[in-house]
């Protein structure tokens, strides 16, 4: 072999460097790319933000996320430097929902973060909205998701057996980042819905338990398939505190069903409000009619812990709702426009309110941000 | 004041490595058998029972 056909690198430093990586325990279970001060100079290039900014403080753990750490997390992920101002934003977002800080990742639970990308950076970076928007094929869904879950196990500490106190977790905890359909969705665009314009990119983190599928290619009539979907969102076993939250991720099939009938986002969300409703009979068959005086858990009515729900002291007693609000329930546009298939994310917690929507900060922006314009 | 944390088996893995996070590796843990949710007052009762000799050795009160 002449000497200009040798590799640039020996195969055998690339793994020597791979499995050196993991032995330290710094991957999820799959190789990382390693990371050089060169390398990671690149990531760092793409914001204009102090790498010693904190993006996430973990007081109880005594550990905390900054630019820096986020920016080698995802490095080692695989991203490309310039996924990183969408990085950066996933991790402000999932900052101000507040779940992550207040130690949701150290519980049994066994949550992961869920992004949602808007805007035109999705089309910048290749991140895929449509056809197998949950699933693997697509470098920058799978590396910036990836990157959260590196942050997480890397510059927090949070390792499965350890911090991690997971029983089951999820298989979101790889990776979970979609993009939203903008172009097949009949509405506005999440981030456009709280108040963005439809030309920004944003980020959207929600702490989420899991992601069930729902398959309806039976019907056309928008009830029933709203129906079906509100059934899916208020089943018993997602009914662990007092009320629950959802993101319905609609095809666009979907979507446009709905939307013929003249529904938009805002009318989906009232229709499954009012309809996820249990009887009081059907909480108690389950154990789950009442709730704990301090963490409004729900249990049984005869457990010592047990208060009643608010159901109990309204004017229907018997009929307890699922969602405490019509907020509680959120709906963007995904997948392929190809089949009458959506999901149901079970989202943490309550919810209710407007969900922590982050601009990408433009790249382009990056002289004026940093003579200090602002916006 | 002196005191001593409890927790089931299963979380003492998670236990020792927040002890750690805090700079006390050598922490001590009393420790019951899982689970506690679910059980009932008489149960409770037993697990509190059974844990107080690890409870006091820890502090420094075996006779």
């Amino acid at each position: 072999m002449e000497a200009h056909d040798s590799p640039l690198a020996d195969p055998a430093e690339i793994r020597r460097a791979m499995e050196y990586y993991a032995d330290r325990g710094w991957t999820d279970g799959l190789p990382v790319v390693p990371v050089t001060e060169s390398y990671l100079a690149e990531f760092l290039a793409t914001t204009s933000r102090d790498p010693d900014e904190v993006l996430m403080p973990m007081p109880q753990l005594n550990r905390q996320c900054t630019v820096r750490l986020a920016a080698i997390n995802a490095a080692l992920a695989g991203c490309r430097p310039d996924y990183f101002p969408v990085v950066l934003a996933a991790w402000e977002s999932l900052t101000r929902e507040e779940y992550a800080t207040r130690g949701i990742w150290q519980s049994t639970t066994g949550t992961a973060p869920l992004l949602i990308v808007n805007g035109p950076v999705r089309k910048r970076i290749g991140l895929n909205s449509q056809g197998n928007v949950f699933g693997s094929g697509f470098r920058a869904n799978a590396t910036i998701g990836r990157a959260i879950r590196l942050g997480a196990i890397n510059a927090l500490g949070l390792r499965p057996h350890q911090l991690d106190q997971a029983t089951q977790g999820t298989p979101a905890k790889y990776t979970a980042c979609i993009a939203e359909n903008e172009e097949e969705s009949p509405w506005p665009p999440l981030h456009a819905q709280f108040g963005l314009d439809p030309s920004d990119s944003a980020v959207t983190a929600m702490i989420i338990r899991s992601c069930i599928h729902i398959e309806a290619r039976h019907t056309t009539v928008p009830e029933q398939l709203a129906l079906d979907i509100t059934g899916t969102i208020s089943r018993t076993g997602a009914l662990i505190h007092e009320t629950i939250s959802a993101l319905v991720v609609l095809s666009p099939e979907h979507a446009r069903l709905f939307s013929r009938a003249g529904w938009g986002q805002a009318d989906l969300s009232e229709f499954i409000y009012t309809r996820a409703v249990h009887s009081r009979a059907e909480l108690a068959a389950v154990g789950k009619d009442a709730i704990a005086r301090q963490t409004r858990w729900r249990l049984p009515a005869d457990h010592p812990d047990a208060v009643p729900d608010q159901a109990q002291a309204s004017g229907t007693p018997d009929v307890v709702r699922v969602l405490n609000s019509a907020g509680a329930v959120l709906v963007v546009v995904a997948g392929a426009n190809n089949a009458g298939v959506s999901a149901v994310i079970e989202t943490f917690g309550p919810r209710g309110g407007p969900p922590a929507v982050v601009r990408v900060a433009d790249p382009d922006m990056k002289q004026s941000e940093r003579s200090g314009n602002t916006t | 004041m002196p005191a001593v944390s409890i927790c089931t088996d299963s979380f003492l893995l998670p236990a020792q490595a927040m002890a750690r996070a805090y700079g006390f590796p050598g922490f001590e843990f009393a420790t019951v058998p899982h689970p506690i949710a679910s059980l009932d007052t008489e149960q409770i009762r037993a697990r509190a029972r059974g844990v107080l000799p690890g409870v006091l050795r820890i502090l420094g009160l075996e006779s």
